[in-house]
């Protein structure tokens, strides 16, 4: 938890209703994020929490209710208009430019922050010289915060997994996000790798104050490093708060546990 | 031990994302363009520029183009050969409606209108990906042609159905035409495929270079971090059509002097492209060069060693050049599937330690 954090809601979701044909994905869902907090997605799996990201930003579109971010009300916003917003994200699969190296990945991430044209480019001179170069000083920061100094050039495709995804964590951060939704950053990453993530989703918050939405199964991790949690169980929300009362909730118990329903 | 890098540090910015960071490659690429400017011309004669240079600068050119669409923005195109035509038609009907115009001017928009031209034909990309967008280029490529054999405004409603270059000077100086001296077409040509070559290697490392590769290497995950799909892949098939329509010009107006569309610019021009890129590597401006040369100079080599040096006939050898190329291109693609551009660099890696095992 950050020290600029106040009550003030960033991002609210209403009743949120998405499905795709017969199949429910999330069903009447509501919840809130607020500014400068790590709020946590939790369920088993098929739950809903990664749809519930892609509604966030706008790679899918919910059939029913709305999404309020920056006070802003909407009922679908395209991706493009979710990242000019400060809405970045990792993949719960590695999604990154395979082809390309470390520095180019992150630099991409800095696209919503460049605009100079094709024929400055082509020259690259005078404006398109000293974008490349700000935008370059500021992705060296990004890498400098999460130690991938030595692999900068790198082609990411050669990167053990472990660093790939605090890669694409750096391509995120490049954005300068106000609201990072994380989706599983330390699947299959062994307890050193998971620690080194938590550190730098800490730090994340703590330092430049973003606000986080995480989704991750390691009960631990988001017991540790959540400020609230939210519980999805087969698209609907069934519990939320602080994480010792979602731990103390017999729905959240049940959900994982497994309940006979008869 | 020749090619190392050590000891080379950055201590900028700007120096580190130089265009060729490494001493031995910039002195090379000077090298190069230095023998390509000032030695070449004098040496130059009619047989050097009209079989080799000028369809190796030409091919290279065009093999450029599709290079940025399919090797950087991952988007196959078989329309190459008709695109070309819309820069060499666009080049003749601009100089017959603007006699006095420069050369260059003249080629900028023949480019230009390519680009247009390429955009529409790249609105599919959008909805289709891989070989169903091939084949909507496929659609560009015959009905192009067609249209260009059949309307009659194209081609000046001429008797023969072709075109022929008027003579055009350059600051005085002939540079299409017979009364055109080797030399002139070669230095004219080869100053604008390495100005456009220079600015393809800028654009490729810059803010929409990335672009296009991240669409290439990861569409959904482009899009979520901001790259807007349909704005990266029409960007990538004007500069593609750009480039492919200036060499499209080169081609009619210095090259061939004149031309028929559906022999020139048929369904086999837009496979040699194709071919180029892929043998040349794909994704990189330096394989285009090296895939050209491949292309151009080795079928030379090949007739020129069987007809001189062991007394095959000449139709004899055209056939068997057709088939040992096709065993060079098989051959060099088992070797290394990522191309000749790739060869290179591992040579590069190799020169590093050479001769020390270590």
């Amino acid at each position: 938890m950050t020290d600029e954090q106040t009550n003030e809601t960033l991002l609210e979701v209403d009743a949120i209703s998405l499905s795709f044909g017969g199949v429910h994905a999330l069903v009447d869902v509501s919840f809130d994020i607020r500014k400068g907090e790590v709020r946590s997605i939790i369920g088993p799996n098929g739950a809903g929490k990664s749809s519930m990201l892609n509604v966030i930003n706008g790679f899918y579109h919910p059939q029913e209710g709305t999404i309020t971010y920056q006070g802003q009300a909407r009922k679908q916003m395209r991706p493009h208009d979710a990242a000019a917003g400060g809405i970045a994200r990792t993949f719960q699969n590695i999604a990154l430019f395979k082809g390309m190296s470390t520095l180019d990945n992150i630099m991409t991430g800095r696209n919503t922050h460049m605009s100079k044209s094709l024929f400055w480019q082509a020259l690259r001179i005078g404006p398109a010289q000293r974008e490349e170069i700000e935008n370059r000083e500021f992705v060296e920061h990004v890498i400098d915060f999460l130690e991938i100094q030595s692999i900068r050039k790198t082609p990411v495709g050669r990167l053990p997994y472990g660093l790939q995804k605090r890669v694409e964590l750096g391509r995120a951060l490049a954005a300068e996000p106000t609201l990072l939704l994380l989706d599983e950053p330390m699947a299959g990453m062994n307890l050193e790798e998971k620690e080194d993530m938590s550190r730098f989703i800490l730090e994340t918050n703590d330092e430049f104050g973003t606000t986080i939405a995480l989704i991750e199964h390691d009960m631990g991790v988001v017991m540790d490093i959540s400020d609230r949690v939210v519980v999805l169980d087969y698209g609907r929300k069934i519990a939320e708060g602080t994480p010792e009362e979602v731990r103390a909730n017999q729905d959240v118990i049940d959900a994982y546990l497994g309940v006979s329903h008869d | 031990m020749f090619y190392r890098e050590s000891g080379q540090l950055k201590s900028s910015y700007i120096a580190d994302q130089a265009m060729f960071p490494i001493a031995q490659d910039r002195w090379f690429v000077i090298g190069v363009l230095a023998v390509a400017f000032l030695v070449a011309p004098f040496f130059i004669n009619e047989y050097w520029a009209n079989a080799i240079l000028l369809p190796f600068l030409v091919y290279a050119l065009a093999a450029l183009g599709l290079n940025i669409l399919t090797g950087y923005c991952g988007q196959v195109s078989l329309g190459t050969g008709a695109f070309m035509a819309v820069g060499a038609y666009a080049s003749f009907k601009l100089v017959g409606f603007f006699p006095e115009l420069n050369f260059l001017i003249v080629l900028a928009l023949s480019g230009v209108v390519t680009a247009a031209v390429g955009m529409i034909f790249g609105l599919p990309s959008l909805r289709i990906k891989g070989f169903y967008l091939a084949v909507a280029t496929l659609a560009a490529q015959f009905f192009l042609v067609w249209m260009f054999n059949k309307v009659g405004w194209f081609y000046d409603y001429n008797l023969t159905g072709m075109i022929t270059v008027r003579p055009i000077d350059f600051f005085g100086i002939r540079i299409t035409g017979p009364e055109a001296t080797p030399a002139a077409k070669y230095l004219f040509t080869l100053t604008v495929v390495a100005v456009l070559a220079l600015s393809a290697k800028n654009i490729v490392r810059g803010r929409i270079g990335r672009e296009w590769m991240a669409i290439r290497d990861m569409d959904i995950a482009a899009e979520l971090i901001g790259i807007r799909p349909l704005q990266a892949k029409l960007s990538a098939f004007a500069v593609s059509s750009f480039y492919v329509g200036v060499a499209g010009a080169l081609y009619f107006a210095v090259y061939l002097g004149s031309v028929e569309p559906v022999e020139a610019f048929d369904i086999n021009q837009s496979f040699y492209v194709l071919f180029i890129i892929i043998i040349g590597g794909l994704g990189s401006v330096l394989g285009a060069f090296l895939g050209a040369a491949f292309i151009v100079l080795v079928p030379i080599l090949l007739k020129n060693i069987m007809v001189g040096g062991m007394g095959f006939d000449s139709g004899m050898a055209g056939h068997v050049e057709i088939l040992l190329m096709g065993l060079l291109i098989i051959f060099f693609l088992i070797v290394e599937p990522h191309g000749l551009a790739r060869l290179w660099q591992i040579a590069k890696e190799k020169l590093r330690l050479w001769p020390f095992p270590h």
